[in-house]
């Protein structure tokens, strides 16, 4: 027998109904936001899009000074009086501890978000000397500017990413293993995208959280580590089955696999997140939402690769056998 | 027991190789690290030119890196992506505003004259005279100490000049500069000897508006006018509070990830760390020999790339450990241990280096950084985590019993507890198990 010894520490085949209940609990608040989302935001989108995707402006300026939550309602409306349309505002403030580290004097960057600034607007002149005359020294520190057509084809160039992502890791399961857990597996990535999807669409409508380009990376990457640890348990599966299939049941076996594998699946998941932490709180301002989303991801993804799809790889097993026994 | 002394010179070999090319090399830093500029610009078509072909896009490119020679810095980058657009990148711009708008200006230069509408309407109709005729401009001053742009013509513009102005004595001829009207002097007599003078209308021109003229006129007309479509610019300082911030990043998480090994795993863990800093020195080293340019999503992707490296080691170990409660003895239990979790660690890291492909196919470049420096990693990682760690683990194990087992952060009653383990012959012969 495996594990004569050590105890169980969990039981996938045994509480399947309460991992099923856990895990629509983690999902179904993601999924109402962004069903909220895609009805009440204009472009009816489950998330909130930056500028990649909607094309736009955002130019962000240095500050000496800290600036306070409500330096943002008087700079808006300043700015809308000087003629630009909506322009959104956020106020990023420069841990002063990490800035001893550079030469640079700024304690906080406010970022101004507009339409795109085509050709010939004068938009960033007005946006500039608006800040001139209400704060001191503003340096303007970077544009980022997409055009309206070039925001549709990255949104299309990343869904197409997206989905010959997936495509190739079925691909490369069926061919290693079986179609059925590479089935499950695909089923785990999709657990995690939409657990990650959906914290984005809640921060999205609390704290105005935008997904960019670079979310669709942290997605891939987590798409690529969810896989990785569900592997790692298929394949103890795999190696089980020879050694074991006569002397214990499916379900042993993939309890057994489970528990095999945990520690490893658990420090890994760790090593990775200690660094990713690392990122988010030492790391430039610029990746922090990136590096967030990866981090939920592979908290999520070492969760569904434990519980979700090593449970789904045994209930289809099940029913498969008592269809054998009902036929 | 040789091999394992040569594959440890090999290594040793490998580390210095790595050190040398660190130091030598210099690192290739992103836009978004140094500073910069990064435009994409697309080509529109005119009423004369309906459609965008090669051609057209070869000259457009020829005209903006004439453009981008002009603004005297190193290593700036035209591309054609795609078939009607151009990728610009600039690095260590200072004035934002500056360099944007030299290039996407198409600088076409028309002499009109007087026409009428069909309406009746007086409007100004070509001449067929333009910037195409041009041998060089020059900044120059006149009579009234006003700055002016003075032309010439090259022989064939001297001519058409010469013809222009004969035709039009005692009429008003008008100077288009994108076409905006610069000035319209009435001609007195005919001009020959081909040179001419743009002055700045009734208000005269700054010195910054004529000098951009010249440059922009020397450079020569864009063959179609172009706009830009993205924008990517990050000043000085935002570039380097990144590099700062990243490199801080980097050693937090790095000694933290090496902590956490060597409290689980003890010597193992250990000998894990230390084939984590020979991988951080290789792939630096595959880095700066490629080049790869570092983004800050490619730091970010190396930053993560090490924690992926280090569950490698985490399969190994955690194998070897199941092993070693076994009861197997040591040369055995880590062989086996290796054997049993590549497969785990090959079919894991393909699914990483697809996913990787796929982004650097089809993402835009930021994104291509980050694929490249994580495929990069991973592959790497291979041979660290693996190759070095294995041989690492005989050298300083051999081949006895484990006596020690809070070297491997087992305890000794475990021993021989658990995991009965049934191998086929070929397995025995492979992981060297003696029944």
């Amino acid at each position: 027998m495996i594990n004569t010894s050590r105890k169980n520490l969990v039981h996938v085949v045994k509480y399947r109904w309460w991992w099923m209940l856990l895990t629509t609990i983690l999902l179904v608040p993601g999924i109402i936001a962004m069903i909220y989302s895609s009805v009440t935001y204009s472009n009816h989108s489950p998330m909130k899009v930056g500028i990649d995707y909607t094309g736009g402006t955002i130019l962000q300026y240095g500050l000496e000074q800290k600036l306070q939550n409500s330096d943002v309602a008087k700079t808006r409306k300043n700015l809308e009086q000087a003629g630009i349309e909506n322009p959104y505002i956020q106020i990023l403030n420069v841990n002063s501890d990490q800035q001893k580290n550079t030469k640079s004097n700024i304690n906080s960057i406010i970022s101004i978000r507009t339409k795109f600034i085509d050709k010939g607007s004068n938009d960033q002149e007005k946006i500039s000397e608006q800040l001139n005359k209400e704060y001191t020294n503003p340096e303007l520190i970077s544009v980022s500017s997409v055009g309206p057509t070039m925001g549709k084809e990255l949104f299309k160039n990343s869904l197409i990413a997206v989905t010959l992502a997936f495509l190739g890791i079925v691909a490369y399961l069926s061919f290693r293993f079986r179609f059925d857990y590479a089935l499950a597996a695909i089923l785990g990535v999709l657990h995690d995208v939409i657990f990650v999807c959906g914290v984005f669409s809640i921060l999205g409508l609390l704290y105005n959280v935008q997904i960019d380009g670079l979310f669709i990376t942290a997605i891939l990457t987590v798409i690529g580590f969810s896989v990785h640890d569900t592997i790692v348990v298929f394949d103890r599966i795999r190696e089980n089955l020879r050694y074991y299939s006569k002397k214990m049941s499916f379900g042993e076996i993939v309890d057994a696999s489970v528990n095999q594998t945990l520690t490893r699946s658990i420090n890994t998941s760790l090593t990775t997140l200690i660094t990713l932490l690392a990122l988010y709180f030492f790391g430039g301002v610029t990746t922090r939402d990136f590096v967030l989303a990866m981090i939920l991801g592979i908290a999520i993804g070492t969760y569904s690769s434990i519980f979700f799809c090593s449970m789904l790889v045994d209930f289809w097993n099940d029913n498969q056998n008592k269809a054998k026994v009902t036929a | 027991m040789k091999n394992k002394i040569l594959m440890f010179w090999f290594i040793v070999a490998v580390v210095i190789v790595s050190t040398i090319l660190i130091f030598v090399k210099p690192t290739k830093l992103g836009l978004d690290l140094v500073g910069g500029s990064r435009l994409i610009l697309e080509a529109e078509t005119t009423d004369s030119i309906a459609k965008i072909t090669p051609d057209v896009m070869n000259r457009l490119q020829f005209a903006i890196e004439q453009r981008v020679n002009k603004l005297g810095v190193a290593e700036t980058v035209v591309q054609q992506v795609g078939d009607k657009r151009l990728l610009i990148e600039i690095p260590n711009v200072t004035d934002l505003k500056e360099a944007k708008a030299f290039i996407g200006e198409t600088a076409q230069l028309e002499f009109k004259k007087e026409g009428k509408a069909p309406d009746g309407s007086p409007i100004w109709v070509s001449t067929g005279l333009t910037g195409q005729d041009l041998a060089k401009s020059t900044l120059s001053t006149d009579a009234t100490g006003q700055w002016v742009v003075s032309l010439e013509f090259n022989a064939e513009g001297a001519k058409k000049f010469a013809d222009l102005t004969k035709a039009l004595v005692g009429q008003q001829m008008a100077i288009f500069f994108d076409g905006e009207l610069q000035s319209a002097p009435r001609v007195n007599e005919a001009i020959y000897g081909g040179k001419a003078q743009i002055s700045g209308g009734e208000s005269g021109f700054a010195y910054d508006e004529a000098e951009r003229m010249v440059n922009l006129l020397n450079a020569g007309a864009l063959p179609v006018p172009a706009k830009i479509v993205e924008e990517n610019t990050v000043g000085p300082t935002l570039g380097a509070d990144s590099i700062a911030k990243s490199k801080k990043a980097g050693i937090i998480g790095l000694s933290a990830v090496m902590i956490f090994m060597i409290a689980f795993y003890h010597v193992p863990g250990l000998i894990a760390d230390i084939a984590l800093v020979i991988y951080s020195l290789i792939l630096f080293a595959a880095f700066k020999t490629i080049p790869v340019t570092l983004t800050l999503a490619g730091i970010a992707g190396f930053i993560l790339s090490i924690g992926m490296a280090v569950d490698a080691n985490i399969l190994i170990f955690e194998r070897t450990k199941e092993e070693l409660r076994a009861g197997r003895n040591l040369f055995t239990a880590i062989n086996s241990g290796f054997d049993r979790a590549f497969t785990s660690i090959f079919d894991s890291n393909m699914t990483t280096i697809i996913t990787c492909t796929i982004l650097y196919l089809l993402g835009t470049s930021v994104v291509k950084g980050f694929a490249l420096t994580l495929a990069l990693g991973v592959i790497v990682s291979m041979f660290s985590a693996i190759t070095i760690t294995k041989n690492f683990m005989h050298l300083i194990f051999g081949t006895g019993e484990l006596k020690h087992p809070g070297l491997f952060g087992l305890k000794k009653e475990e021993i021989g507890q658990s995991y009965e383990a049934t191998e086929t012959k070929r397995e025995k012969a492979r992981f060297g198990i003696l029944d």
